[in-house]
């Protein structure tokens, strides 16, 4: 299943989760989102959780979170 | 209702649609219903949150809204509390009956619990279940389940709803183990919803209730502007505020209710004239209903974890014998060939003869599935030769065959010999089912040119049937199956 992350194509097993097409993206990225220093959004910009489920071609995007109770 | 009691209502909904950008003309409020729709979505067993949704809902209806309770599926599969209850899932049927669920479509992971289990449920629900996309074969029939359903709020408002569920491009089935959906026959989604389009007559609100993903009810909007509403599920997608899409409200409430989603719909003459829908979080609510709070602390408290399912002659000691006793247990659950499992995902470092569901979790927390992929030995030494390089040192326990990993003293790989359970070397020439968790999937780096999938079942729960299928645990005592020459490190406990 090919998915798309920032913009760079990663190859995951079919059924794979949001989880395991960060994995893919990069350990870094994944270790990121993890620790809630950034989130995962879908191709439309919604938030998805990692356990999300994902089908040939989604897209994802990796942002920083929003800081909580800091100025808008 | 009384007529103050109404004159209340319409006051209420014209407040509340105050900030709508379609708002109705204020003048004719005659007739008028709003329509609040609770929807929730994957909550996975995850039920810490019932008792504020409960009392939040409960408010609602006492304020005389018409108040409807949507759930878009996969109530299973995410919480080993609930899906090792007996009987599984059982928790879930109580706070959804409890809740008041008017209508509840069935996700992918529904099927995880067991046809049986399912079954039972359904005929246990005091709610309806829809799933137009679900064609049982007689003897296979899911009490309870249809493919649409006609509800009527108090105050009259018609409203038509058909569920559906996502089926995997490859298979045509549903996300689950293609075991335990024997018996029935699933058409695809969208063509599907196409065919309940003459359910938009004689209803005043037409909603899709899906659990096909957040993609797949974009293109369910584009294709059906009849609908008013779709309430999704699948992605644990968190749609705030709700979106129009080809003039259908699109709503899907993330997961682990950790959200409740929240739809107002402003029927008048026989249909929708006003509509928005958002999240609310779950965690920031500060009402909780003591009933359910103390249904949920019953359920937490869940006897079976304690419960002994095997008993070994002796402590399972060190990486090397649990990680045996894992890859044993996923090759025997899935009929593999070979079974990887990383150390860094064996978390006890021993496990007591008198072995609980508890100590499983403990020993395998991650809820990682099993992931199979077809793989020939040069493919297996590259997942190896990754495995390796990550610290220089052995990584992967394995089942079904053996392996040495020759190095020179900078500890740079020189060959990988594999063998066969027989001690012979491993066919060259063949492929393998290879079973690896998903984190060894997505995280390692080998080239392999079968992408896999997921076999729809966790490696914890491969472990549990093992256990409570009677193996042999005698052998799990001084044994290895992962070597290194020269040796390395001396501390693998």
């Amino acid at each position: 299943m090919t998915i798309q992350v920032n913009n760079r194509t990663v190859e995951v097993f079919s059924g794979a989760q949001v989880a395991d097409a960060l994995r893919a993206y990069s350990q870094v990225t994944w270790k990121q989102v993890q620790n809630g220093g950034k989130v995962v959004l879908d191709g439309a910009g919604h938030e998805v959780a990692l356990d999300g489920a994902l089908a040939e071609g989604s897209r994802l995007q990796v942002k920083r979170a929003a800081r909580r109770g800091g100025r808008a | 209702m009384s007529r103050p009691a109404a004159a209340v209502l319409e006051l209420l909904a014209l407040l509340a649609f105050s900030s709508c950008a379609s708002l109705p003309p204020a003048a004719a409020p005659a007739r008028e219903s709003r329509v609040v729709i609770f929807h929730f979505n994957d909550v996975h067993g995850k039920i810490d949150g019932f008792p504020k949704v409960a009392a939040l809902i409960d408010a609602e209806r006492r304020q005389g809204s018409d108040v409807l309770v949507l759930c878009a599926g996969d109530n299973f599969t995410g919480n080993p509390v609930i899906d090792q209850y007996d009987p599984p899932g059982r928790p879930m049927l109580e706070l959804l009956n409890r809740l008041g669920v008017d209508l509840m479509t069935l996700g992918n992971h529904e099927f995880d619990v067991g046809m049986e289990n399912l079954k039972q449920f359904a005929a246990q629900a005091r709610f309806p279940l829809v799933s137009a996309n679900i064609h049982p074969q007689p003897g296979s029939e899911i009490p309870n389940l249809s493919a649409s359903r006609l509800l009527t709020t108090k105050s009259g408002v018609r409203i038509a709803a058909f569920g559906l569920i996502q089926i995997e491009p490859g298979n045509g089935l549903p996300s689950t183990h293609p075991d335990r959906v024997k018996g029935l026959r699933f058409s695809e989604p969208l063509a599907t919803a196409l065919e309940m389009k003459p359910l938009r007559r004689g209803a005043d609100v037409f909603l899709a209730l899906t659990h096909i993903g957040y993609e797949e009810d974009v293109k369910l909007a584009a294709a059906m502007p009849e609908l008013d509403a779709i309430i999704g599920g699948h992605s644990h997608t968190r749609v705030d505020p709700a979106e129009t899409v080809n003039g259908v409200l699109l709503a899907q409430a993330g997961s682990d209710l950790r959200w409740l989603g929240r739809v107002e719909l402003l029927v008048r003459g026989g249909r929708v004239v006003a509509k928005k829908g958002g999240l609310i979080d779950v965690k920031g609510l500060t009402a909780e209903d003591p009933e359910v709070k103390a249904m949920v602390a019953r359920f937490n408290d869940n006897p079976v974890f304690a419960r002994v399912i095997a008993t070994a002659p002796f402590a399972i000691e060190g990486k090397d014998a649990l990680g045996a006793l894992m890859t044993d247990a996923m090759r025997a659950a899935h009929g593999l060939d070979v079974a990887f499992q990383n150390e860094g995902g064996i978390r006890l470092r021993r496990l007591e003869p008198a072995i609980t569901l508890k100590d499983v979790y403990t020993l395998d927390p991650f809820g990682n599935q099993v992931v199979e992929i077809a793989m020939n030995a040069e493919e297996i030494r590259a997942l190896l030769r990754d495995s390796f390089a990550k610290g220089k040192e052995l990584d992967l326990q394995v089942s079904g065959l053996s392996y040495t990993i020759r190095t020179d003293s900078e500890l740079r790989i020189l060959g990988i010999d594999l063998r066969g359970p027989d001690g012979r070397p491993l066919a060259e020439d063949r492929d393998y089912k290879v079973g690896v968790s998903s984190y060894v999937a997505s995280s390692y780096r080998f080239a392999h040119r079968d992408p896999g999938r997921s076999l729809n079942a966790t490696t914890a729960e491969a472990l549990i049937r093992y256990l409570q299928g009677g193996a042999d645990l005698s052998v799990y005592r001084d044994i290895q199956r992962a070597f290194q020459d020269p040796p390395g490190r001396n501390d693998r406990y």
